[in-house]
């Protein structure tokens, strides 16, 4: 069509710019050829009205044509019309809006009901307000319809677009961003969005401000729950609306979070109870839902709903108790969880089966769950295999594998008893020098073999290749040579399959120890036994494993008492006859680790020389041994060591033959390490020897990683990354946890022994106030005259408050500890005989009189006694360590973080945060300064009821110069409000000297007149400070002057004694307080009660 | 007189052994007896409670009696020879009129009675202080001339100078456990002992003791020692103290007598030992693993 033509015909477009006759033109010839003339006439008129309207309206109709084809495709004619009149009423409106209805209705006619088009286009219209903010929604809303409609019905979106025009009320940008965010969220709802729907209305009623955060999360939240479930979950949320919940969007993600801690079938579960938890306490429900993780892991899915019934029955009487029930913050609630489950919680037997751990093994045993020995990451990766590294044993967090409390407790006790057999019956004191007591020795010969072996293979090398780099072997030696060598370690090198020579260890040696805690315990033998019979239950099935392999595991199953049913490969049966005979040797009474490692040394020599083939089914019997026959080294013996020792077996291995893989091992006896658990125990000796007097080199790290790298134990597959760099990361935990400060190089140790503060001099005290005393240097043998500055000030004043709510806090343990002390004062009601007057008259002595008359001896006049109070002539000083270390929280695990956001609107903000503070303030952790500080002033209550002499001292401090000593209450004061308030501002200050603070301790008690005089220090560790105590290197002296300044103390006359919450004071207390008393409190909680027993013993 | 026992509450036995007591050696406890005694010496025993220190003495005071009288043959009066031992244990009221002696009234005449600690002196005995801390400290004082070269005990009263025969010396217990402070022995009283260290027997010889004193088989004894060993372990840990021998002896008398082995361990022992609940059920498990 010419342009003439086209401005003759359509005349009026060339009013308008360009473009709105371009997309006539183009649109017009695909308009469908079944349009009339007339149709056609009057969709262009429709256009050019459009463009007419107002001055910027030429767009919309530049719209309107391009779509026009399109729109069409999908609507009769009739419909169409209404489309067109529907754009026209738009743009009436707004040129935008229209503009915005037109693009869009290509994609949203696709998917709309042609009778919808009205209704579809006044949802827009509704939207649309007259304000730019209004036009904006409105266009996106148009603009986002064909996506809306692609996951919504259109009813659906007709109340998603009411929803927005609620919510567009309040805020248009909100409005905006949830418009935008349906988009993503709709999808990920699924069937439920009836019910998403339902409840964004009503949040906008409730709390419009969370709705966005409530789209933001129900789009992290809804993928967590099992789908079928998803609709309950928004029910609930929508319950809790409407039941004047808060923060529901924090909620939503929260008890979604938990349902994701489960399996999905326990969803319906869960959400089946909240339901009809609503009915009772609808703000119960979340924490109900939070805390049914942690329950699930302790109770069944019908004692969870038993806990539930209970938690009902409280909440009825009492909704704050029942809130505090499904939070599990009552006491109640943890009680019915423990009275309901089976399972045994590491937690609740912790101290009472550390003790008697420690009873059994005769040393400071730790009892610590896996879970922390994984986290420490140094070799030990399962968390549920039971173990120890030599000081701490290690079980599982909780134990829940039988269906009575007594059988899961009976278990752990046996896979305790296990774990200390290691450390009672010397596991890890091998000696690789000691003699066996059942067997030849073999291991030095075996030794030497592999010494000549690998010097021959030397010099055969020189001869045939100069230029040979070292081989494996020499490696080998040159680490034999090493002082830097567990005996561990130096037994494992001598076999060339090291996890073989492991395995057969392993199984030797636990076959040792059940049998010594078989005769020892005969108490736990019956489920000791049954705990062994159970473990055959997941053993792997010995016929598929190859030979090696399969002679590995028949040993193990003999090792748990199973003699039958067991098939053995028949062609080795002598073979294991033999290996039968050596452990059962191993299991007599006199069997010492030496012992299995002899055994192990034969057993191994068997069987490598087998080689690890598949077998054949049929190749396989049930055996029947006579075990009448003893074992006895074969005449061979020479050869196989020869073999061993020369490493042939890789030479001659047959073809076809499978790697070997280490075996599967047992669940009780769990993941011995005896070469890493040798290596921390001397990477610890080696730490206390340095700071004895140093003797050999110490390992180096680089040392520690390559031993690490040999040793079979560490399977670095199970840790990610390269063997390399795991076993740095090893080295460095393992560091740390023997607590060593090993020399990155050999040579940076220079100066070990040099006292920090040697240089200076010494010093004189300036203020007044001020006190200078010696301090005591154990290397010289001699005082470091005027060495240190002690600072004496006033503890400065808080809220007396502080001294009654403490008081009030335990008026339990205030009235049995008062009157405890209060039952002293009778008892020191002594009668005093030999009076001139009194209450009455002794028998005895007038007796002795009138006999001294007779006699004609002097008589003695006085023979009245009375009850007298005697003068409790006691004085006691306190001296409270407030180093920075008392600020360490004692229970750290209670310290929650709350992750949800803080509100926006400042109203809400400032509620929030109050509650907030609040919960702080109740739920703060404790410090060791807070016991102390409790400790103080339950001492005081009860020292006031005796009425002795006592003083309360702090000290802290920075270097020998400034040594801070802080008078609480000072001897010869009164107890007043003043020292009430002194008691509140107890904090944490810095370091820990003790020595000058003991001694200007010692100092003023010796001013003050008393029969008795004590010194009680209270501390929480080691003493240290700036040049006392090198970390590391020279704690000795630090501890040396402490002695010193207490011995000095006990020379005029003051008793001292020690109470710390240190576990590790065992070592140096002992040199510390050499004659005088201490005690470690294991559980620091204890020191109140614990400080006032101790007062009271020492002082009667 | 009913008020007498109201103070006078001490107990003085005065008893020569005509049996060889039951002693097992731990150490070279006999060899340095043997040895303090040929030159006198006083000796402290140390040493926690119920660990054999009394029984020692008895034992080493028959002993030495018997050689004394086996060296003395050729006098042929080989009955006045002998070794009498005294034992006295201490309390807080315990007066030096207590251990010398005093008047008593005899119709119109006043009788003087020896003391036991006189009595020990003149008759050339050993004299065993039990738990000599317990006593005042102007008590102990008393003893001091008696433990240097003069061996002489002043009686005050009849103003005498009483030389201690040749056979006396003087044998004190302290038990250095967790005492109060107030109860310590003087410097200048504890540097005139010779002392022994004593502690529970190694388990091998405890079992023997303990077989024998309570009649018990060797398996039950040594299961009972086993149990005294871990109790042991457990000082410092809310035990002041381990078990004592004589609380194993006791678990086994009641087992000889037919109670059973756990329900006899936990009323003789456990709740000997403690009152903290927690180290009670951990004893009580060590027992339930040891005994069937
Ligand atoms: N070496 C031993 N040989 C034989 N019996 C012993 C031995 N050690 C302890 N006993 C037994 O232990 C019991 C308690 O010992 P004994 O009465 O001598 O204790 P003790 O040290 O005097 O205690 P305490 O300090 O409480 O007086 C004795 O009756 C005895 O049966
Ligand atoms: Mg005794």
């Amino acid at each position: 069509m010419s342009e003439d033509s086209i401005n003759d015909k359509w005349p009026e477009l060339k009013k308008f710019p360009e473009s709105v006759e371009k997309n006539f033109i183009s649109s017009l010839s695909a308009m469908p050829d079944a349009l009339s003339e007339s149709q056609i006439r009057d969709w262009y008129q429709q256009g050019i009205s459009l463009a007419s309207q107002t001055v910027r309206s030429w767009e919309s109709a530049a719209h309107f044509f391009a779509v026009s084809p399109s729109v069409l495709k999908s609507m009769p004619y009739s419909y169409f019309e209404k489309w067109m009149e529907c754009g026209e009423k738009l743009c009436n409106e707004s040129p935008t809006l229209a503009s915005a209805y037109f693009e869009s209705s290509p994609g949203t006619m696709s998917q709309l009901r042609s009778r919808h088009i009205e209704e579809w286009a006044s949802l827009g219209d509704q939207l649309y307000k007259g304000t730019w903010k209004s036009s904006t929604l409105a266009c996106r809303f148009f603009v986002l319809s064909p996506i809306l409609l692609s996951q919504l019905s259109f009813n659906q979106l007709q109340t998603f677009s009411q929803f927005l025009d609620k919510l567009a009320h309040r805020s248009y940008d909100l409005a905006l961003e949830c418009l935008n965010l349906g988009e993503q969220i709709f999808p990920l709802v699924g069937e439920d969005k009836d019910a998403f729907l339902s409840l964004a209305t009503a949040l906008v009623e409730t709390g419009w401000r969370e709705v966005k955060s409530f789209f933001d999360s129900g789009a992290k939240a809804l993928p967590r729950i099992d789908p079928d479930e998803r609709i309950r979950f928004l029910q609930l949320a929508e319950n809790l609306v409407k039941n004047g919940g808060t923060n529901i969007p924090g909620t939503m993600l929260e008890i979604s979070q938990s349902l994701a801690e489960l399996d999905q079938e326990k969803h319906s579960v869960v959400l089946a109870l909240s339901e009809s938890l609503l009915e009772f306490e609808p703000l119960a429900m979340p924490d109900f839902i939070n805390s049914s993780p942690m329950i699930f892991e302790k109770l069944t899915t019908s004692q969870f709903g038993k806990w539930y019934e209970e938690g009902v029955n409280v909440i009825q009487n009492n909704p704050d108790a029942g809130i505090a029930y499904f939070k599990v913050e009552s006491a109640h609630s943890e009680n019915t969880i423990e009275m309901l489950s089976s399972g045994i919680e590491f937690d609740r037997i912790k101290t009472v089966m550390e003790m008697y751990c420690r009873g059994l093994a005769g040393a400071e045993i730790k009892l610590s769950s896996t879970e922390a020995l994984v986290e420490k990451n140094i070799g030990w990766v399962s968390k549920n295999s039971p173990t120890t590294e030599g000081s701490t044993v290690f079980v599982p967090t909780i134990v829940d594998r039988y269906p009575t409390k007594e059988e899961n407790f009976a278990w752990f006790k046996v896979v305790s008893t296990h774990q200390v057999a290691h450390l009672e019956f010397g596991s890890f004191i091998f000696d690789f020098n000691k003699k066996s007591a059942l067997f030849d020795d073999l291991r030095a010969i075996l030794e030497k073999k592999q010494l000549d072996a690998i010097e021959n293979s030397k010099k055969s090398n020189e001869i045939l290749d100069e230029s040979s780099s070292t081989t494996e072997f020499s490696e080998t030696s040159q680490n034999l040579e090493k002082a830097w060598i567990s005996d561990m370690q130096r037994f494992f090198n001598l076999f060339e399959d090291r996890q073989l020579s492991l395995d057969i260890f392993t199984v030797v040696e636990s076959a040792r120890l059940d049998a010594k805690v078989l005769v020892e315990y005969p108490g736990i033998k019956t489920f000791y036994l049954q705990v062994q019979n159970d473990s055959l239950d997941d053993r792997p099935d010995i016929k598929e494993l190859p030979a090696r392999e399969a002679i590995v595991e028949f040993m193990l199953r003999v090792s748990l008492q199973q003699y039958e049913g067991v098939s053995i490969p028949l062609k080795y049966k002598s073979e294991i006859q033999q290996i039968i005979q050596i452990m059962k040797r191993v299991t007599l009474h006199e069997s010492l680790v030496e012992d299995s490692a002899e055994a192990s040394i034969r057993i191994y020599a068997i069987i490598a020389s087998i080689p690890n083939e598949d077998i054949p089914e049929e190749d396989w019997e049930d055996p029947s041994f006579d075990d009448e026959e003893d074992y006895e080294d074969p005449d061979e013996m020479e050869q196989m060591l020869m073999d061993m020792g020369m490493g042939m077996e890789m030479e001659l291995r047959p073809e076809g033959e499978e790697d070997y893989e280490t075996m599967q091992e047992v669940e009780y006896r769990g993941d011995f390490k005896p070469e890493l658990s040798q290596l921390m125990n001397e990477m610890r000796m080696q730490q206390q020897d340095q700071s004895g007097g140093a003797q050999g080199d110490p390992l180096t790290q680089d040392q520690l990683k390559e031993l690490l790298e040999n040793s079979a134990e560490l399977d670095m597959q199970t840790v990610q990354g390269e063997i390399q760099e795991s076993s740095g990361v090893f080295a460095d935990n393992l560091i740390k946890e023997a607590g060593t400060n090993l020399p990155q190089s050999p040579d940076d140790n220079q100066g070990k022994y040099v006292h920090v503060d040697e240089d200076g001099g010494e010093l004189q005290p300036g203020e007044p106030e001020t006190f200078v005393y010696d301090e005591w240097d154990f290397r010289a043998e001699d005082y470091k005259p005027r060495w240190c500055i002690v600072k004496q000030k006033l503890m400065q004043e808080g809220d007396p408050a502080y001294f009654s709510s403490t008081l009030n806090e335990y008026s339990t343990l205030v009235t049995r500890i008062r009157r405890q002390f209060e039952m002293m004062v009778p008892e020191m009601l002594r009668k005093e005989r030999k009076l001139s007057d009194g209450e009455d008259i002794d028998i005895d002595d007038v007796i002795e009189n009138m006999v001294d008359i007779k006699a004609g001896s002097s008589p003695d006049e006085k023979f009245y006694w009375r009850r007298n109070k005697v003068q409790r002539d006691v004085a006691v000083a306190f001296l409270l360590d407030t180093s920075a270390s008392t600020a360490e929280a004692i229970d750290e695990g209670k310290g929650r973080q709350d992750e949800w956001d803080a509100p926006d609107d400042p109203v809400e903000y400032m509620v929030w945060l109050r509650t907030r503070r609040g919960q702080q303030m109740r739920r703060s952790y404790k410090r060791i300064i807070d016991v102390e500080k409790e400790s103080m002033v339950l001492l005081i209550n009860a020292l006031e009821a005796i009425g002795d002499v006592y003083g309360i001292y702090g000290f802290s401090g920075y270097g020998r110069e400034n040594v801070e000593y802080y008078t609480v209450k000072d001897l010869q004061e009164n107890f007043s409000d003043k020292v009430k308030r002194r008691i509140d501002r107890i904090a944490p200050l810095h370091a820990t000297r003790m020595g000058p603070a003991i001694r200007h301790t010692a100092h003023k008690l010796n001013q003050i007149d008393a029969r008795t005089k004590i010194l009680f220090l209270i501390s929480d560790g080691r003493p240290q400070d700036r040049g006392y105590s090198r970390e590391g290197v020279e704690k000795e002296y630090a501890v040396h002057d402490t002695k010193m300044a207490l011995d000095e103390a006990k020379k005029i006359g003051i008793n001292s004694f020690c109470l710390t919450v240190d576990k590790s004071g065992h070592d140096y207390l002992k040199t510390m307080t050499s004659d005088m008393g201490y005690e470690i409190l294991d559980d620091i909680n204890d020191l109140p009660e614990r400080l006032l027993v101790l007062y009271r013993r020492l002082t009667m | 007189m009913t008020t007498k026992t109201l103070y006078k509450s001490y107990i003085i036995e005065e008893y020569q052994l005509d049996e060889e007591p039951y002693y097992v050696p731990v150490g070279d406890e006999i060899e340095l007896f043997e040895a303090a005694y040929r030159e006198r010496l006083p000796l402290i025993f140390k040493g926690p409670t119920g660990c054999g220190k009394t029984r020692f003495v008895e034992y080493m005071s028959y002993k030495l009696g018997v050689e004394l009288r086996k060296n003395s043959k050729r006098t042929d009066d080989s009955d006045s020879v002998n070794l009498p031992l005294v034992t006295i244990a201490c309390h807080e009221d315990l007066t030096s009129s207590d251990l010398v002696g005093r008047y008593l009234l005899e119709g119109d005449q006043t009788v003087w009675i020896d003391g036991p600690l006189t009595r020990a002196v003149k008759a050339g005995g050993i004299c065993y202080l039990d738990e000599v801390v317990e006593a005042r400290k102007d008590t102990t004082v008393l003893i001091h001339p008696l433990t240097d070269h003069r061996r002489m005990l002043p009686v005050e009263k009849r103003g005498e100078l009483l030389e201690a025969a040749d056979g006396f010396l003087l044998v004190l217990s302290y038990n250095p456990g967790y005492q109060s402070a107030l109860k310590d022995l003087k410097h200048s009283t504890r540097q005139r002992f010779v002392s022994i260290e004593f502690d529970y027997p190694p388990l091998e010889i405890e079992a023997q003791i303990v077989q024998h004193e309570a009649g018990v088989d060797e398996k039950t004894a040594s299961q009972l020692a086993k149990l005294g060993e871990k109790i042991r372990n457990l000082k410092e840990h809310g035990l002041g103290e381990g078990a004592s021998t004589r609380l194993l002896i006791y678990a086994g008398k009641l087992i000889a007598s037919g109670i059973p082995p756990r329900r006899a361990c936990q009323v003789s022992v456990n709740w000997a030992v403690t009152d903290d609940h927690s180290v009670q059920q951990s004893i009580t498990e060590i027992i339930a693993s040891i005994f069937e």
